[in-house]
């Protein structure tokens, strides 16, 4: 019994807590609406879709392909990415590209995002720096699986 | 035999025999580029040095014969840094564009440097342009830049095939391998060259640039192809996660036996390994009575067997045609034989094989199958098919391989096959001939199944699958021992065989040729 009243008074405290939490908040909100500045910011949330969070510098965000300066991919099919990826998604076959120098260059590169981990080994494995992960495009959710699985021409843009 | 001390470890030689090969015949690895077990040794690499005691430098040790008592160190400080300062003066040249390089992976001078060399280059120069891209054959790419000349091309072409279509042109650094006077290196060995080259210099057009070697998987296998019997490994891709495999087979590169093949394999069999991929029959498939019906395993054998074992009941086995080629193992015609001509006492039993092609002065046969010698000695004679002929004698033809292309034109054929009753097709092709046939089986080709075969020189070499079998395919050995349940004539003999193993077993008991080699 006495057990049981002491359950009952701590979901009152608990209860008191999140409400002065969110009169404080509340009451710093209006402030900050009013126009009136203080030292103390209220309510944390942020606005997500109008608002939005910057990203780290290091954050990795959405795959893109590097360009030479001829509009080419930077890619020579190396497929080092392909094997140290470790959930299997990158898929990249060679051709031949008529400048000796260059010799291979990529004919499809996939990455197939339903399965991608986002764990940058890639970029790391990558000997001519033509992948990378700095686009900052995190809102990458589709409809349909079909339209995460990413193709060269998408992930030159 | 010679004693010799390599790192205080004991070496017995024979006389003649090099410390390079003494060494490894011991375990021990001393590194080479140049050297290749096949040829003169020539030392122009020089990677092979080792300290030898008594001797005032460094020897090659692949060109240094063994001695009585010679104490050889391959560890020492002074080898090692000597390795490593060659390996400099070779990677001062040589382009390190192993990304684009068909070779890295299975690279001699990328896996030394891994374990020998492991340095920063002090050269501040820029390292020296040259062709990347010359033709030197009809399927062979020269990059100059990659070339460290160890010259075993030069070799391979000067000692094995004798051709001699490649040189060392100029001298010092501009010395080149070319052809002469812009003659493409033309012979049916020509695509040894990739796998005698120790760098990624001489590639072929027929693997460049269709997947890195680390992706691939090998396996043993004996090449069909011609009754040498060749040891090749086919290397095939495992498959990606999600998405198709282009193709299984991407390669097939030659294995050592220097009973059959040396190192060797000709370029018909290194290059037509599209057969494994490309026009296979996956499914069973019929066209009894205009009907498409759909067979599985279980009632096309009780099919195939009602039908002999009506024959055979009613005493008319002599209106059943076999028609047998020599691309079954010898298991598979003994387990034919065994059924057919002891068990059924079949008579006309024929052989078709693919017509004979060219042969060359080294490995390559006229004969195209690869198991015409066993079929001799299991006792089948190669007596030729009046296959026109067979209409009126032939209720059920059963037969194996679609090599009866080679003999007759699809007219012939078709105008024949009407007038038999029931015919059964052992195919692993999805050819003319299926749509013919009343039933067909699908089959396992040479590298999905177990079994063996006997070369032209009389020599018996087993194998076991590589890859996985195509769609419901499987090989006919299963099928015949199936079959032999089915027909139920001394199934005492069959209940004991599961295995090709076993099948050998049994055909050791039973033929003195297959006796004798153990």
């Amino acid at each position: 019994m006495i057990r049981a009243l002491g359950y009952f008074i701590e979901i009152i405290r608990g209860s008191l807590i999140t409400a002065r939490h969110f009169m404080a908040n509340m009451f710093f909100h209006i402030l900050k609406v009013l126009g009136i500045k203080t030292k103390r910011k209220g309510a944390v949330t942020i606005q997500y879709p109008e608002e939005k969070k910057e990203l780290a510098s290091r954050h990795r965000s959405l795959h893109r392909i590097m360009t030479r300066e001829d509009g080419q991919p930077r890619c020579v099919v190396c497929m080092l990415c392909v094997t140290v990826c470790p959930s299997e998604c990158i898929y990249v076959e060679a051709a031949e590209d008529p400048d000796p120098e260059i010799q291979k260059r990529p004919s499809q590169f996939v990455i197939d995002l339903n399965r991608c981990c986002f764990c940058g080994f890639c970029v790391e494995a990558c000997p001519e720096d033509a992948i990378r992960m700095d686009t900052g495009k995190v809102e990458i959710a589709q409809y349909d699986r079909q339209d995460l699985i990413y193709d060269l021409d998408k992930l030159k843009e | 035999m010679i004693k010799i001390i390599i790192d205080d470890k004991t070496v017995e030689a024979k006389e003649g025999t090099t410390v390079l090969s003494a060494a490894k015949l011991a375990g021990i690895q001393i590194p080479h580029l140049c050297y290749h077990a096949a040829f003169i040794p020539e030392g122009s690499c020089r990677m092979c040095l080792v300290e030898i005691e008594g001797f005032p430098k460094l020897e090659l040790a692949c060109s240094t014969q063994v001695k009585e008592d010679l104490r050889v160190w391959t560890q020492s400080k002074k080898v090692t840094e000597a390795r490593k300062g060659v390996l400099e003066f070779i990677l001062a040249e040589h382009p390190l564009d192993c990304p684009i390089c068909d070779k890295a992976g299975e690279c001699k001078l990328q896996d030394y440097y891994e374990e020998y060399g492991l340095f920063e280059s002090q050269f501040k120069e820029l390292k020296e342009k040259r062709e990347k891209k010359v033709s030197i054959g009809e399927r062979l790419i020269l990059d100059r830049e990659r070339c460290i000349l160890c010259t075993r091309c030069v070799r391979f072409l000067r000692e094995v095939t004798k051709t001699q279509e490649l040189g060392v042109f100029n001298r010092g650094v501009r010395s080149e391998i070319s052809t002469y006077d812009g003659e493409l290196v033309d012979n049916n060995y020509s695509g040894n060259l990739t796998e005698v080259c120790p760098v990624g210099a001489i590639t072929d057009t027929d693997f460049r640039f269709q997947i890195r070697s680390w992706f691939l998987q090998k396996g043993d296998s004996i090449c069909p192809l011609c009754s040498r019997g060749c040891n090749i490994s086919i290397e095939y891709h495992p498959g990606f996660a999600r998405i198709p495999r282009k193709k299984r087979v991407y390669r097939i590169t030659s294995r050592e036996n220097l009973a059959v093949n040396d190192f060797w394999i000709c370029d018909l069999g290194r290059y037509a390994y599209s057969y494994l991929d490309e026009n296979r029959l996956s499914n069973f498939l019929s066209s009894l009575n205009g009907k498409n019906k759909r067979f599985d395993q279980e009632s096309a054998l009780q099919f195939a067997a009602q039908k002999i074992k009506k024959l055979y009941d009613k005493k008319k086995i002599s209106r059943m045609t076999l028609i047998l080629n020599s691309w079954l193992t010898n298991e598979e015609l003994f387990l034919v034989r065994k059924i057919f001509r002891d068990d059924l006492r079949m008579q006309r039993i024929f052989m078709v094989d693919p017509s004979q092609g060219e042969k060359d002065k080294m490995l390559l046969t006229s004969e195209r199958s690869p198991n015409r010698k066993g079929a001799e000695e299991i006792g089948f004679d190669f007596q030729s098919l009046d296959f026109k002929g067979l209409a009126g004698k032939t209720d059920v033809l059963v037969m194996f391989g679609e090599y009866l292309l080679d003999l007759a034109s699809l007219e012939e054929i078709k105008a024949v096959l009407e007038g038999i009753e029931t015919s059964i097709l052992f195919s692993s092709k999805e050819s003319a001939l299926v749509s013919l046939f009343g039933l067909v089986f699908p089959t396992a080709l040479a590298a999905e199944k177990s079994g063996s075969f006997t070369n032209c020189e009389g020599k018996i070499q087993s194998f076991e699958p590589v890859l996985e079998s195509w769609g419901e395919s499987r090989p006919e050995w299963q099928f015949l021992l199936e079959l032999s349940r089915e027909l139920d004539i001394n199934s005492n003999y069959y209940n004991q065989i599961e295995s090709t193993t076993a099948v050998l077993e049994k055909m050791r008991e039973e033929i003195s040729f297959f006796q004798k080699e153990k």
